[in-house]
């Protein structure tokens, strides 16, 4: 598809913030306009990275498991880990990563519930791992235009 | 819009009997009014001194928004403290039967001319002034803690809470909400849940008036610097005056991104002037507390605000906004509450 999605939507944000907006009587509308302009430009940046991203972080995800499984004493909770940490996604659709992606990290959820109970280093090791991980998942998803 | 107006404008002829040929011009939706639409007005009418004109604010409760609150408790917040050294707008009537327009609503003053914009306080020629509105907003905020709710009677209208109920009863309230409305694991979300769990923080020092959305945007300044209104008590409750503190504190509200409290200025500098203003300390464990909390309120709001336009219940723009950009930005503030930032 040519021009390419991102371009589309960065003369589509223009459009709106430079033409449709200042048309407008200043109030509601115009501030709505503003508004979706800006969300076009946002979804600009998302969208040139939004499979990318997810397949990344399953990927990640499915390492870690492999890495730290060994550390989950529930034997149930584990073989759900170690049957996630061994699949793959089904194709490369934002939709298809997405819920494989909320799968992982539900069991990224419970995993580091079970490591926040266990004593020990390597337990310790884990969760800092685990929290690594997580900071790393902020900034897959971080935003240029946001706050903080 | 006409027809909102000329309802407005009849159920404001009820309210004012004695009054003739009631009016509703110039009525207009204000946008970014997150939890209540709020529109601006102008009433005119005939009473027997004379003709009068009035500037107003109508707040309506929406189909759907980023929070679910009572009308009533934040227009009896806005009562028990016109008049006094908090200054807000004169409220006016408050009307919960939605046959007049749709939905409840209440009307106050409209405090006009100044800024409100959180962007704004950032830039000329408000600027040169933060220091002085730091001074403001925190001595107003000290001010709200200090105040006794028994005196404002507020204790009869807002549900009573034990000194060492306030954080658990706040917890419990958004991770309920939390539980309803997210639509994706939240692993970071969780985890300052169960930190929060583990870590409960010391009794309330004072059962305080909180307004409970304290930070810049939600007051509005002139161009010399001073503040004029504190808006926006759709979340006031009873509680531990640190929430309101800590809520201000949040890294999201970090306008100008230079790491200054609200835009404003450092973060002990906003702390001192609240401790000075309300004779109360800030115990920096009780407050760090109420920092890590206000990441889990916060990531609540925009939970649910991304949850009402999904469910097409709402499809204001604002809500995206925020599920988009502060969504990812809040999880980064919990990273940095709980050392965890790398």
């Amino acid at each position: 598809m040519t021009p390419d999605l991102g371009r589309f939507l960065e003369v589509a944000s223009a459009h709106l913030l430079q033409r449709s907006a200042p048309a407008l009587e200043a109030g509601y509308e115009q501030s709505s306009v503003m508004t979706l302009a800006i969300l076009l430009g946002v979804a600009r940046e998302e969208v040139d990275r939004a499979a990318a991203r997810r397949f990344e972080e399953n990927k990640a995800l499915r390492d870690f498991f492999r890495k730290w499984e060994r550390v989950i004493g529930n034997a149930e909770l584990r073989s759900r880990i170690v049957a996630a940490s061994g699949g793959s996604d089904p194709s490369l659709r934002v939709p298809d990563l997405e819920e494989n992606n909320a799968m992982l990290r539900a069991l990224l959820i419970e995993m580091h519930v079970e490591v926040e109970q266990q004593q020990g280093d390597e337990a310790r090791a884990c969760e800092d791992a685990l929290w690594h991980e997580l900071a790393l998942s902020t900034e897959r998803r971080r935003l240029s235009l946001g706050p903080f | 819009m006409a027809e909102l107006a000329e309802r407005l404008a009849r159920y404001i002829a009820h309210r004012l009997p004695d009054s003739a040929d009631v009016r509703v011009r110039s009525l207009e939706r204000i946008f970014g009014g997150a939890s209540r639409e709020t529109y601006r007005f102008v009433l005119e009418y005939s009473e027997a001194t004379g003709e009068v004109e009035r500037s107003l604010i109508l707040r309506r409760d929406p189909p759907g928004s980023l929070i679910e609150t009572e009308r009533a408790i934040e227009f009896n917040t806005y009562r028990a403290f016109y008049g006094t050294s908090v200054p807000v707008p004169e409220p006016l009537w408050l009307e919960e039967d939605a046959s007049w327009l749709d939905h409840p609503f209440f009307v106050m003053e409209e405090l006009k001319g100044f800024e409100a914009s959180p962007q704004a306080i950032t830039l000329p020629p408000y600027a040169q002034h933060a220091e002085l509105i730091a001074e403001q907003k925190w001595s107003i905020l000290g001010e709200i803690s200090r105040a006794d709710p028994a005196v404002l009677g507020l204790d009869r209208v807002m549900e009573s809470v034990a000194p060492d109920e306030c954080g658990e009863r706040e917890l419990r309230y958004w991770e309920s909400r939390i539980d309803r409305d997210e639509m994706a694991p939240q692993p970071i979300l969780r985890a300052a849940i169960r930190w929060l769990r583990r870590n409960p923080p010391a009794p309330a020092q004072k059962r305080s008036v909180v307004h409970g959305d304290y930070r810049t945007g939600n007051f509005l300044y002139d161009a010399g610097g001073t503040i004029r209104g504190i808006l926006d008590w759709e979340m006031a409750h009873l509680g531990d005056p640190l929430e309101d503190l800590a809520w201000g504190l949040n890294p999201i509200w970090r306008f100008a991104r230079d790491g200054r409290a609200g835009g404003l200025v450092p973060r002990e500098d906003a702390i001192r002037i609240w401790e000075r203003a309300s004779g109360l300390r800030a115990d920096p464990e009780a407050l760090r507390w109420w920092e890590v909390f206000s990441c889990v309120k916060g990531q609540s709001i925009w939970l649910s605000g991304a949850h009402e336009f999904a469910a097409g219940v709402n499809q204001d723009p604002i809500l995206v906004i925020a599920a988009w950009l502060m969504g990812n930005s809040q999880d980064r503030a919990i990273l940095d509450a709980l050392g965890r930032m790398p």
